[in-house]
């Protein structure tokens, strides 16, 4: 059966330790002030009610993608397991896609010249480990698999979470599912003033 | 609930200032060619001495372009790549194919021209514009589907585009006329009936354009969250002083007045708006894509 890799992210278990960024900087060698994962914070509410927020924000791996709708190149490849990759022999740098990405989930390698993004750690799961966020994740928020398999855990979460995702409107069908998301961190945009 | 934000990352840039350089460059040259087939297509006399200029101009323009883009690109020796693999829902796709066909046809097309050969020349002007309609058009097309930024996914962006395509063009023929006329003429006489005539042009085009702008703003700003987040970017901060002094101020509604008034009917001030119309439509190339992707969207 073909598959559907999707991630699932319980914020309600996310402390914030940004474990996940740095792993995906050492894994995937990413470049200095890039990150293909990151964990946004914000401050909700006042003293003495007030709590921090965090929202881990990777590529949703969408099932609508606009960066293959719009690569001039076909660099950009919606893979038959859902995993949105580059290729990194055939793309020409144009940073079309990063312009059309509504999550702004790419970036250019200066020193390659080329678009990279989060491929779910294609090299890690070909030798059947889970991607270096999931694995490295100390309160095992977030959670990977296939959706078409129902034994697995991102099926599980998404059926027995009340889960939603990032930008609906987009159409793009996001594949990151998000549980206890608050709206308030995620339409903040920008820098910390 | 109030959620302030304390820690996020830095975007990088993504479409900088030698895309809006590029889309300025196709944009003089769709408005110069357009404006060289008033003659050979339309059979306006008067605009005889444009016809030439006009034509080296859109191909010697279109020439240098894609250059910009080569700058931009972060691979510019695999832009054969353009060429061999094609994505038919990808703008850029198009773009290669028409940057390529344009330049020629404008090159035959001023072949014939420079042959005086009246027919052919009405010909290849007939299949130009459309041309060149359609190498500026597209790159308003690549704004327009990019749905990431809110200013950009508008459906009127290439009609936007091509507007202020032509207005530039007819500035930029403006300035060609007072050079033609001061440097390669005789006696040192300047075709003012022309200058003054694309003035009057001029005024009617930039009326039609700010109506454009007025259109794109206030759907905007009466639409969803996003696109009042694009209204408080383009009016407040540097984009406020660029698009509402910079943009509308001096490089549209300055030059309308001032082609409206027939006592100011002298070359040195048409020259002078001339050449501030130029610079404003290069404001509004460097608005639409630098302030389109400096709003925040992560």
């Amino acid at each position: 059966m073909k598959k559907r890799y999707a991630i699932g992210i319980d914020l309600r278990k996310c402390i914030g330790c940004h474990t996940c960024e740095m792993v995906c900087k050492l894994e995937n060698k990413v470049p200095i002030s890039v990150w293909r994962i990151w964990v946004k914070e914000g401050i909700k509410g006042k003293y003495p009610l007030v709590r921090k927020v965090f929202l881990p924000v990777l590529c949703n791996h969408c099932e609508n993608p606009t960066c293959v709708t719009v690569c001039p190149v076909k660099a950009s490849i919606k893979r038959e397991d859902g995993i949105v990759i580059v290729d990194p022999h055939r793309c020409i740098g144009c940073r079309y896609c990063m312009a059309a990405c509504p999550y702004g989930m790419r970036h250019v390698n200066p020193l390659l010249g080329i678009v990279q993004k989060c491929d779910f750690c294609l090299h890690r799961l070909e030798n059947n480990e889970e991607p270096a966020c999931v694995a490295s994740c100390p309160t095992k928020a977030i959670v990977f698999g296939d959706l078409n398999d129902k034994n697995s855990n991102i099926y599980k979460f998404v059926t027995e979470n009340n889960v939603t995702v990032l930008k609906e409107s987009t159409g793009n069908h996001p594949q990151a599912y998000y549980a206890g998301l608050d709206f308030s961190l995620a339409d903040k945009k920008g820098m910390p003033e | 609930m109030d959620t302030t934000l304390t820690y996020n990352v830095p975007m990088q840039e993504t479409f900088g200032v030698w895309i809006a350089v590029y889309f300025y460059l196709t944009g003089l040259s769709a408005g110069s060619f357009i404006l060289s087939t008033l003659r050979y297509v339309f059979g306006f006399e008067q605009f005889k001495p444009l016809a030439k200029p006009g034509v080296v101009l859109a191909a010697l323009l279109l020439v240098l372009a894609p250059l910009a883009l080569l700058i931009h690109s972060g691979q510019p020796m695999r832009a054969w790549h353009l060429f061999i693999f094609i994505n038919p829902t990808s703008p850029l796709s198009w773009g290669s194919f028409l940057l390529t066909i344009y330049p020629i046809i404008s090159i035959i097309y001023g072949y014939f021209m420079f042959k005086e050969n009246k027919k052919w020349a009405r010909i290849m002007g007939i299949i130009g514009i459309p041309s060149a309609i359609a190498v500026h058009g597209y790159t308003g097309f690549v704004l327009s589907v990019a749905k990431a930024r809110a200013l950009w996914a508008t459906p009127i962006m290439p009609l936007l585009f091509l507007v202020s395509a032509i207005i530039s063009g007819i500035a930029m023929m403006m300035i060609v006329n007072v050079i033609q006329g001061y440097f390669f003429t005789n006696d040192r006489k300047i075709n003012t009936d022309l200058l003054f005539t694309l003035g009057r042009m001029l005024i009617w085009i930039i009326v039609f354009d700010l109506f454009l702008v007025f259109c794109d703003i206030v759907a905007h700003y009466t639409g969803h969250k996003e696109g009042i987040e694009v209204v408080k970017h383009m009016f407040t901060g540097t984009f406020g002083f660029l698009f509402l002094f910079a943009e509308v101020f001096v490089g549209k509604i300055i030059p309308m007045i001032v082609f409206a008034v027939p006592r100011w009917r002298k070359v040195s001030l048409y020259l002078i708006m001339a050449i501030i119309i130029m610079i404003g439509i290069f404001i509004m190339r460097y608005n639409v894509v630098v302030g389109g992707e400096h709003i925040p969207i992560v």
